[in-house]
């Protein structure tokens, strides 16, 4: 039997492709159930106009009941918004991803979560701890443990 | 000054404390001078003039604990610097043995010195100052000291001292300590030894990076002696950077608020309904797969309808997963067991890494007593640590106090005015704590779990 998550992703995916995504968010690359990209972009008024940013997906078997590894893509095309949140190797602080995950959220729910989360932000800048993560951060975001201390960015 | 005390699995059921302390000690020829009597701080070690009100206390440290140095037959610097006195114990004897085996190589770099005149420029030191020509001079005017009390049971307490000069650290001719662990003399560095704080530095990485850096693993006595050593972890104390991420790793998660899953009672009492035709469940979605119920699925246990208190209802096989992992509604987050709540407005945002994730669970569950002492400095656990053994001395105390420099004095000063740091035993109930008291600002920064 297929692992609880390709049924999920399937329907997910379905879903995408009949109702289309939200504003901003456009589905990059989900070629299997493992790895999906999608792009985001905020618009409107906000910190990040223009600016297109690509979010990379990792799915265990047990998704949705286990999160998915979500981080911002970082390589010659695409950059980790400078957010207060965002490391620089694209892994992302939000409390979503880690201990509030819910097998209710989806793939484009993150999305959204993501997209509003740069859209309120004030000021462009890196987590205070990035250097020190970043030099030990594991490969898989789901690896590390998050402290969540705000609600406000 | 106690700066470290090591709780060891340590030979036969005894629990011994090393105690490892440095001390600055100023010249006895004053202290033998015709003023009044000096006062001794047992917190810096040292003898200072107090500040008397409201009470006797050092100008130094602030300590209260002070004594006025006015019966020779009691001088408390007797504890400090001691008279080695190495106890009729085998046990104590080989590891004594041992650990002077290895601090031997300082003597001979102390009786070769006369050859090779200390050429060691101490960056802090004004050369002109102290002229490194003298011979039979000891380099550094500091003295560390390991002593290790330890009292057998019942029996009385017993302590080893050990002592040796200081070299202090950023100097070019020091040897690394892939140097010193190959001990291969470089010709090229006459002053290629290392001694004191750095010795001990390397020393206990050496211990810690089991087998070592040379491939040879440790002497035998060490192996004994520090059965937990290999993991760069000894007892509460970790001597290396791995070891230290997997502390701090370890309090990250032990701050983090996991999700606490329901028991199997509460998820055999859940109502679960089968389906059936015209139940009003067919309209509904269950919420984790995103599915409408139907009588038609091929699973029949996904005619099983799970309605949580909160009344949302999901397929028994979409939930059960969940609340073993999360005790909570998917859609709602009600809880149907109290979840922990981390919305601390103290919380900082700081993230850990836990590359070793398999590794550190059985670390965890094998030393369930570890302690969360950690420095705050990622890679600098050794600067602090050590950092209170450069206020040193040359080996022989008397020798040296004579012919002690004030510029030789001058590295002391960093880590004297850090506060002492002492631990003790104490329950894993940390683990459990948190709050802002445990999670100041930075990752890592634990000067209140210091206490």
């Amino acid at each position: 039997m297929a692992a609880v998550s390709t049924r999920r992703l399937q329907k997910e995916l379905a879903d995408i492709k009949n109702h289309g995504t939200p504003t901003g968010i456009t589905l990059l690359k989900a070629d299997d159930f493992e790895t999906w990209y999608l792009t985001l972009e905020v618009l409107g008024e906000s910190l990040y106009k223009g600016e297109v940013f690509a979010l990379k997906f990792r799915f265990e078997p047990g998704y949705p009941i286990s999160s998915p590894a979500v981080q911002f893509v970082v390589d010659d095309k695409f950059r980790a918004p400078l957010h207060p949140h965002v490391y620089s190797n694209g892994h992302i602080c939000a409390s979503i991803l880690g201990t509030e995950w819910s097998p209710v959220l989806s793939v484009i729910s993150v999305c959204i979560t993501l997209q509003s989360m740069l859209a309120s932000c004030k000021d462009k800048k890196r987590p205070p701890d990035n250097d020190r993560y970043v030099a030990h951060a594991p490969e898989n975001p789901k690896k590390t443990q998050f402290v969540y201390h705000d609600d406000e960015v | 000054m106690v700066l470290m005390s090591f709780r060891l699995p340590f030979l036969s059921g005894d629990t011994p404390n090393v105690i490892l302390h440095s001390t600055t000690t100023t010249a006895p020829s004053n202290m033998s001078s015709n003023r009044e009597p000096l006062w001794y701080c047992h917190e810096c070690n040292a003898e200072m003039r107090p500040l008397m009100a409201p009470d006797p206390h050092c100008a130094s440290c602030n300590s209260t604990f002070v004594e006025k140095m006015e019966n020779p037959a009691d001088d408390p610097r007797e504890f400090q610097h001691g008279h080695g006195g190495v106890e009729d114990d085998a046990d104590m004897d080989q590891f004594f043995a041992g650990l002077q085996h290895i601090l031997g190589m300082n003597q001979q770099a102390r009786t070769r010195s006369p050859d090779h005149p200390p050429t060691v420029p101490n960056a802090t030191q004004p050369r002109s100052a102290s002229p490194p020509s003298q011979p039979g001079l000891p380099v550094s005017s500091g003295t560390y000291t390991i002593r290790i009390d330890r009292s057998t049971n019942g029996g009385p307490a017993r302590t080893i001292i050990t002592s040796g000069p200081s070299v202090l650290g950023g100097d070019p001719s020091i040897p690394r300590l892939s140097e010193f662990a190959s001990r291969t003399p470089r010709p090229t560095r006459p002053a290629d030894t290392i001694a004191g704080p750095l010795m001990l530095q390397y020393l206990l990485t050496m211990l810690a990076n089991r087998p070592g850096t040379n491939g040879q693993a440790p002497p035998d006595f060490l192996q004994g002696m520090f059965p937990g050593a290999e993991n760069g972890r000894m007892g509460d104390y970790v001597f290396n950077q791995e070891a230290l991420d997997q502390i701090i790793t370890q309090l990250m998660e032990s701050s983090q608020p996991h999700p606490v899953p329901a028991t199997e009672e509460i998820m055999n009492k859940l109502p679960r309904e089968v389906l059936e035709e015209g139940s009003p469940l067919l309209e509904k979605d269950c919420a984790v797969c995103k599915d409408q119920f139907s009588l038609t699925t091929e699973d029949p246990d996904e005619q099983v309808i799970v309605t949580l208190p909160c009344k949302h209802p999901f397929h028994e096989p979409c939930i059960m997963p969940w609340l073993k992992s999360s005790a909570t509604c998917p859609v709602c987050r009600y809880e149907l067991v109290p979840q922990p709540h981390h919305h601390d407005p103290n919380d900082s945002h700081t993230a850990s890494s836990n590359a070793n994730g398999a590794a550190n669970q059985a670390q965890r569950s094998s030393s369930p007593t570890s302690r969360d002492h950690t420095e705050h400095q990622g890679g600098g656990i050794f600067s602090n640590f050590f950092n209170f053994m450069t206020g040193a001395h040359g080996q022989d105390h008397d020798h040296d106090a004579t012919s002690s420099n004030e510029g030789h004095a001058s590295p002391s000063s960093a880590g004297r005015s850090q506060s002492p740091a002492q631990t003790s035993p104490r329950p894993s109930e940390s683990h459990s704590r948190r709050g802002s008291q445990d999670h100041p600002q930075a990752p890592g920064a634990w000067e209140h779990d210091l206490d």
